[in-house]
């Protein structure tokens, strides 16, 4: 996957990088609005990160700028403004998806990879990782062709976990994948050991392989 | 009571009070002045008898007095000052009693003294002033009418340009886009008033517009370096040769900057409540949006082995979705925090009231400060912007949140 990451936070931009590069993505990056219309009046990408509040202009001018020149790269808009307004007015003029700062690397790629699913022109909305089968629209997984049934929890996690392969993620972006960050869990992760504990048993069950991996102390890693 | 009333009370009580203490001081005065005009007459017709004793030498025959009365008595006294009075007597011609006004003097006649006392007839002069009141009573009446329907009619009439701006005003919502539009009017105060009302509206939606610009400016310049640190620490863990300590470090960091930004979200979140920058209100079932709530809270429920009760009954409610999610969330998230291992949540929803009982500390918290921001209890992991969010958000849409503790419950009672 091509990426364009259009964010004027130096740091941040360098980290989003680091994190999609390492899975084989391309990834590019400007931190301005005057850049990001050049690079992408030059060249193509498959999925496009947008800060709105760039120092040369409103970010809202990028998804102008791609509607009149015909472009369809997939847009994912990262805004530290987390007003109604903007989240409106960003996927009406053609986002596909808005997440407010501070995020989850974890929850940006698994974000990104949604978008780019659903823009992609072969979508199937099959997704397959060696043995596992995710059917995106019937919400079914088949481990070698054998259908599990998952709970809600687990096909989500489950669905993060493939979206963030070989990375590890940390309890805190995952409770707030699952529950939403509105929802103040008390720093009490003790229960997504729970759903964790019973997605692997059913992936080993079907006779799947054991990804999931405890990370002691922080997290999970799925190992591809 | 409203300004035309309140004028025409003030107009008619004014007016009456005048016109009664005119009535007094005219009576008086016509009363006088009569008076003064019949005891001129009684001295005039009691020269004439003076002069007919020196004329005649003999007292005048009582025929010759029209309707006056005139009896001489005669006195052993020598000296009488001539003087006047108020009587009663009966009028020789028509019969009857009647009131009157009598002068008495003396006069001499060969050599014997008389007290001569001479009365006229009151009668048309009292029928003079009484024609004169019925004529200013009927004037009087004439006049508060007119005042009353004047005041009424024209008044108001007068008022209307500052209803009209009294009504523009009230439909005025400082978040909305539409500005106000006050046609002037013919009169110069009124055209004055909504000069300045337009402009301090102007003035308001500018300040509100900064205030907004600020509000969201602060979001972004907290938001950047949240973002930033939580990205860093998301790279910082992919390397696995980090020791468990210093990954409970970074568990640590992770935790204090999750904190810290559910604090800036509340924070903003209390200014945008505040300033009623939320209002997409819509209708909403608010027992379907509590039983989902149990669901989302299931783990945590769980976790602590609560039981959780619920009577909930249909409920239609006009709110925001996004602040009933939070307000809803800080109530549930208190009574699952606060609660003991093994303990209860009772949620009852009535037509008119939310209620959320459960189990916690065995004495009563402090009621006073506890909506107030930052203030929590001290075994609290919270924000301490929980309930001043739950107060503020009840307060945007007039519900009356309290706190009280039935043993073994603390409650918290919604009322819409």
């Amino acid at each position: 996957m091509k990426l364009l990451i259009i964010e004027d936070e130096q740091a941040l931009r360098e980290n989003i990088t680091t994190y999609f590069t390492e899975d084989g993505n391309i990834c590019e990056s400007c931190a301005n609005l005057s850049g990001a219309i050049d690079k992408l009046s030059n060249y193509n990408y498959d999925c496009v990160l947008l800060d709105i509040g760039l120092p040369d202009g409103e970010g809202f001018e990028v998804l102008d700028f791609l509607k009149k020149t015909l472009k369809d790269e997939a847009v994912l808009i990262i805004s530290a403004r987390n007003s109604l307004d903007d989240k409106i007015k960003g996927l009406n003029i053609g986002a596909d998806d808005y997440l407010t700062k501070p995020f989850h690397l974890a929850e940006l790629k698994a974000r990104v990879a949604s978008v780019y699913r659903r823009k992609a022109a072969n979508s199937n909305n099959i997704i397959v990782f060696n043995e596992i089968t995710l059917n995106l629209l019937g919400r079914t997984v088949e481990v070698n062709n054998i259908p599990i049934i998952l709970t809600r929890k687990e096909y989500d996690m489950l669905l993060y976990f493939i979206a963030n392969k070989s990375k590890v993620i940390s309890k805190n972006a995952i409770a707030e994948h699952l529950w939403g960050d509105e929802m103040d869990m008390h720093n009490n992760f003790d229960f997504i050991y729970t759903h964790i504990k019973n997605l692997r048993k059913k992936l080993l069950d079907a006779g799947g392989c054991d990804y999931i991996h405890s990370i002691y102390g922080i997290g999970y890693k799925f190992k591809a | 009571m409203k300004l035309s009333a309140h004028y025409n009370k003030a107009s008619i009580i004014i007016t009456i009070s005048v016109l009664f203490i005119g009535a007094i001081i005219y009576f008086f005065t016509i009363n006088y002045i009569a008076k003064n005009q019949l005891d001129l007459n009684l001295i005039e017709e009691i020269d004439g008898i003076k002069n007919y004793i020196k004329v005649n030498n003999k007292l005048p025959q009582q025929v010759d007095f029209d309707e006056d009365l005139v009896t001489f008595v005669k006195t052993d006294k020598q000296q009488l000052k001539q003087h006047f009075f108020d009587t009663v007597y009966n009028n020789p011609k028509e019969k009857k009693k009647e009131a009157g006004r009598a002068i008495s003097c003396m006069v001499l006649d060969n050599g014997n003294n008389y007290l001569t006392t001479l009365i006229v007839s009151r009668e048309d002069t009292e029928y003079l002033v009484q024609i004169i009141g019925l004529i200013t009573l009927a004037l009087s009446v004439g006049l508060l009418l007119t005042l009353f329907i004047t005041n009424r009619y024209i008044l108001n009439g007068l008022w209307k340009p500052f209803y009209k701006t009294l009504a523009e005003l009230k439909s005025f919502n400082i978040s909305d886009d539409k500005t106000l539009s006050l046609k002037g009017t013919k009169v110069d105060e009124f055209n004055e008033l909504n000069d300045t009302v337009q402009s301090m509206s102007l003035k308001a939606k500018n300040d509100f517009q900064t205030l907004k610009e600020f509000t969201e400016n602060a979001s972004h310049e907290m938001q950047t370096p949240l973002a930033v640190i939580t990205s860093k620490l998301d790279t910082l863990i992919q390397d696995e040769t980090l020791k468990a300590e210093q990954y409970e470090q970074i568990n640590d960091i992770y935790a204090s900057t999750n904190k810290l930004a559910r604090l800036n979200q509340s924070l903003l979140l209390l200014v945008k409540i505040e300033n009623n920058l939320i209002d997409d209100i819509e209708l909403l079932r608010l027992d379907s949006l509590i039983e989902e709530k149990v669901k989302q809270f299931q783990e945590l429920i769980t976790d602590k082995q609560i039981k959780v009760e619920t009577h909930l009954s249909t409920k239609e409610i006009s709110a925001s979705k996004y602040l009933l999610d939070i307000l809803l969330n800080n109530l549930f998230s208190n009574a699952i925090r606060h609660n003991t291992p093994n303990g209860k949540l009772i949620i009852v929803l009535d037509s008119d009231k939310l209620i959320f009982k459960n189990n916690g500390l065995s004495h009563a918290l402090n009621v006073g400060q506890m909506f107030d921001r930052f203030k929590k209890g001290n075994r609290s992991e919270g924000t301490g912007l929980g309930l001043a969010l739950v107060k503020n958000i009840c307060a945007l849409n007039n519900w009356k949140i309290c706190y009280y503790y039935e043993i073994p419950f603390h409650v918290f009672q919604l009322d819409f």
